[in-house]
């Protein structure tokens, strides 16, 4: 999933650092796709390219006070405040809600296969179940959604998570797991189901 | 106590040492929290697999290109535009006086043909507006040789209409050549100072050079 850049962009954040536009072009240039796939199944497509355009250009704008080591985490988490506070000011959707209040984990309720169908493992392929899966990450709260899609899809490790929205790592595990059990309720109640271990 | 909520952190590897030695042994012993283990895993592969959207352009801002390169490309587009209006309306200007000068040629002849017409022989009415100074000429030599042709029957009375006919005529042809006498002598106009300004040329070619900056300026600023 996540491929962390070695020396090589280490000499181009410190060149970029510096001033160097076109080294934070080149940097800009590698995680271009991943920052607008992440934007895009937040706000969707429509909204994703100017936030992304905006992350990067505020990325540029205060590149010399930048002082972490990972440049990617660090604009992830500029695109992925920028996203929740558009989703905040959205008007013509209804606020999705952040987190419910905290209820232990270990309580929210799993939701039970109807009948015998196809293991969730097996459905990578399925264009029907990602189909769902894509349409389950829209109708989960926006926090969430975002730690969910930080892990699984860019594969951020949960400390690199709870920098990037700002939260405590017992935070971020909540939200991932409520999360991925509310898309894996959906796809159960559409008939798929998990192996027994 | 089933450990559902550190199912997920279980999965991810960000538990703790003891909580996963505490969890793992838990999964030992239970099928359920196996089952919700292997959901949790296919949902999260799910997740991994979904397709990457694909930008429509690209999001990368072109930090690198000069900061006045954008404000010159805008400049040359609406300078050319500029330039091809100017052009057209130059080529208007230049072209109209022209016509109108060639109408007020025309229309010279006309003014003096019933001057001619009424003294006399209109059998030699010119043919032509345009034909100015030919018909006169041609009449008077017309008439002088036909009288020459009967000349030598002429009688005085003849010549007086000859005379008469002549006179008649060279009023005509005396207007005429007053008229492009004075024509000739009418003072030129200087030259204004900014003649140069109402060429068309000038502003065509302005409108290619402006044209092609903002080509070259528009490609700089899209290449990568």
């Amino acid at each position: 999933m996540r491929s962390e850049p070695g020396g090589a962009s280490d000499v181009l954040l410190d060149r970029a650092r510096r001033g160097d536009a076109r080294a934070f072009e080149q940097l800009a240039l590698e995680i271009e796709r991943p920052l607008y796939r992440h934007a895009a199944r937040m706000l969707g497509h429509d909204d994703a390219e100017d936030a992304v355009q905006d992350a990067l250009l505020s990325a540029w704008k205060s590149m010399a006070s930048f002082e972490g080591t990972s440049f990617r985490a660090w604009v992830f988490r500029i695109v992925t405040n920028r996203a929740l506070d558009r989703l905040r000011s959205r008007k013509r959707h209804p606020e999705l809600p952040l987190d419910p209040p905290s209820e232990n984990d270990d309580s929210v309720s799993w939701a039970e296969p109807v009948a015998p169908g196809p293991e969730l493992a097996d459905l990578a392929a399925d264009r029907e179940a990602l189909r769902v899966v894509e349409d389950a990450l829209a109708t989960i709260p926006a926090d969430q959604r975002a730690c969910l899609l930080l892990r699984d899809v860019e594969g951020f490790a949960y400390e690199e998570i709870a920098t990037i929205t700002s939260t405590e790592i017992g935070t971020v595990k909540s939200r991932i797991h409520r999360g991925r059990l509310a898309v894996r309720n959906i796809l159960i109640s559409r008939g798929w189901r998990g192996s027994s271990g | 106590m089933h450990p559902f909520g550190d199912l997920s952190a279980y999965l991810d590897g960000a538990l703790s040492s003891e909580a996963r030695a505490r969890v793992k042994a838990h999964l030992d012993t239970c099928a359920l929290c196996r089952t919700r283990l292997a959901e949790l895993r296919g949902t999260a592969l799910l997740i991994a697999a979904l397709p990457t959207p694909v930008p429509s352009r690209s999001l990368v801002p072109r930090v690198s290109v000069p900061f006045w390169l954008a404000p010159l490309r805008t400049f040359s587009t609406f300078a050319s535009g500029a330039a091809i209006f100017l052009f057209l309306a130059s080529a208007v200007i230049a072209y109209f006086p022209r016509a109108q000068s060639a109408a007020t040629a025309g229309n010279a002849p006309a003014v003096s043909q019933p001057a001619s017409s009424g003294a006399g022989d209109t059998s030699l009415q010119p043919p032509s507006s345009l034909n100015f100074n030919a018909p006169s000429p041609s009449a008077a030599p017309a008439v002088t040789s036909d009288r020459t042709g009967a000349g030598q029957s002429a009688t005085p009375r003849d010549a007086t209409k000859e005379v008469g006919r002549q006179d008649s005529a060279g009023p005509s042809a005396n207007s005429v050549v007053d008229q492009s006498t004075r024509a000739r002598t009418a003072p030129v106009p200087e030259p204004a100072p900014f003649a140069i300004l109402l060429s068309p040329w000038l502003w065509l070619v302005l409108a290619m050079a402006f044209a092609a900056i903002s080509i070259v300026v528009g490609r700089r600023l899209h290449s990568t």
